[in-house]
């Protein structure tokens, strides 16, 4: 799986422009800032690779916290309307925020159990407009 | 009323007393006696009247009655909407504390909003239905076995199997439908005990659907599952691995860019061509231009051979009057003797010159 695409120097602090300002933003090998960020942060709502990050160690390291800290900028426009997986992604993203989370995650139970209930959520919440059919 | 009625009293009396009077008088008169039945009718009639007018009354009083009920009522009724208002009014509405920041958007947004991500949070149809049909069958077997089973974890599975998700994980269940196994011990056969006194499902809810191994083989869209979330193949595809393969290759991706870098390639490389192009045309100029000036010279010294041949031909008379054509094809021999002779006259000329 593909490592963070942040450096623990990283002098990042504001959020990167949103597509459309007009700014001509520098590339990170060949994507912005904005995209790369975009990607990672609804890559968070997977729990597989939480788990993947948790075993790296990195949910343990300040940069890293820090910059999940950062990331939140995801759940204020004009960046909310970007994330296509808002649920899990947000979810997650919150979440994070909690030390006591990002040191369960290391757990393949938990792990299991968000899957399993993440894609049964997914599923369950557009039943009512769909008939059964027996 | 009461003079009315009074009246046809005293008149029936009046009657009547002079009736008697005839009478006592032995004169009785058969129009005194037709009076008092005249009187009495009327009477009669009054008193109808009498009874008639007592009824209205009595309805009058009952309907004044009725109204002023009503009127009771409503009054209790726009007095308790008054107090209702006043206790609605005076209510204080709970001021609920600002759970975050509330940002605006238009429906159009909205709406775009949900077209772009229905692709990733909406899972396909078939999903939901089916697991629809689990929850119906679960619930079935639940009333039906009176298990206490709790909703299994494993019901957004694709393809529900009925029986084996209230069996999962008692492996004797499963495989023993005959009641009471004696095999297993302890918890295991407490666990299974419930399970095997239910009867298997019936058969003719199957007779229709496909068995479950056949199913996989047959569905295109049997095991398919739906991630609300980016899978790990999306990942590996996106721009973060593009980003760790140019780490990996010691490369600083800081404003690499593989489209600039392939734009900047090509570029380079049609340069190269085209200084090669220009080259080459270049080269061909340069030798077109030598061969163009070769024969320009070429054509010179023939017009300067030709004009000589006339000057030499207009000297030497009308024998040389061949032409020019005759000159130059006439081989070298000829010509040498010409110019022999041209030489004379040019040794006479320059003479003459000096």
């Amino acid at each position: 799986m593909a490592s963070d695409p942040m450096s623990v120097n990283s002098s990042a602090r504001e959020p990167p422009a949103a597509p459309g300002s007009g700014a001509d933003e520098p590339k990170y090998g060949g994507y912005t800032r904005f995209e790369l960020e975009l990607e990672f942060v609804q890559a968070l709502g997977n729990p597989l690779y939480l788990n993947h990050l948790a075993s790296r160690k990195l949910l343990s390291n300040p940069a890293f916290v820090a910059y999940l800290d950062y990331l939140q900028y995801w759940s204020r426009p004009p960046y909310l309307k970007y994330l296509t997986y808002p649920g899990p992604t947000l979810k997650n993203l919150e979440l994070l925020q909690q030390e006591k989370f990002r040191q369960d995650i290391i757990s393949p139970d938990l792990v299991e159990r968000m899957r399993i209930e993440g894609m049964k959520a997914g599923i369950d919440w557009h039943k009512e407009s769909f008939p059964t059919t027996a | 009323m009461d003079k009315y009625l009074d009246a046809r009293f005293e008149r029936v009396e009046k009657a009547l007393a002079t009736f008697i009077d005839s009478i006592a008088k032995y004169n009785p008169s058969e129009k005194l006696a037709e009076d008092l039945v005249a009187a009495d009718r009327e009477l009669a009639l009054s008193l109808k009247e009498l009874e008639r007018h007592q009824n209205n009354h009595a309805r009058i009083m009952q309907l004044r009655q009725e109204t002023v009920a009503l009127d009771q009522q409503t009054k209790d009724i726009i007095g308790g909407l008054w107090n209702m208002r006043k206790e609605v009014k005076t209510t204080p509405a709970t001021q609920y504390p600002a759970t975050g920041p509330k940002y605006k958007f238009t429906t159009h947004e909205l709406l775009n909003y949900a077209k772009r991500i229905s692709r990733t949070t909406l899972p396909p149809t078939h999903l939901i239905v089916e697991s629809n049909n689990l929850d119906a069958q679960q619930q079935l077997q639940n009333q039906g076995g009176g298990g206490g089973q709790p909703m299994d974890l494993d019901s957004a599975a694709p393809t529900p199997m009925p029986g084996t998700t209230t069996a999962a994980g008692t492996p004797a269940a499963s495989a023993a439908p005959t009641p009471a196994p004696s095999g297993p011990s302890g918890p295991s056969t407490a666990a299974a005990a419930p399970f095997s006194q239910q009867p298997p499902p019936p058969p003719s809810a199957n007779q229709t659907a496909l068995p479950h191994d056949l199913k996989t083989h047959i569905d295109p869209l049997a095991g398919f599952q739906f991630h609300p979330w980016p899978t790990e193949d999306k990942v590996r595809m996106g721009g973060m691995a593009a980003y760790q393969s140019l780490i990996s290759r010691a490369m600083d991706p800081k404003g690499y860019d593989p489209e600039e870098e392939e734009r900047r390639k090509k570029e380079e490389e049609e340069a190269r061509k085209e200084a090669e192009e220009r080259a080459i045309r270049e080269r061909e100029e340069e030798e077109k231009r030598m061969r163009e000036e070769r024969e320009r010279m070429a054509r010179e010294r023939e017009r300067a051979r030709r004009e000589e041949a006339e000057r030499s031909g207009s000297i030497s008379g009308p024998s040389a009057g061949a032409g020019p054509g005759a000159v130059s094809s006439s081989g070298s021999g000829g010509g040498r003797s010409q110019f022999t002779f041209l030489d004379g006259m040019d040794d006479d000329d320059d003479d003459d010159d000096d």
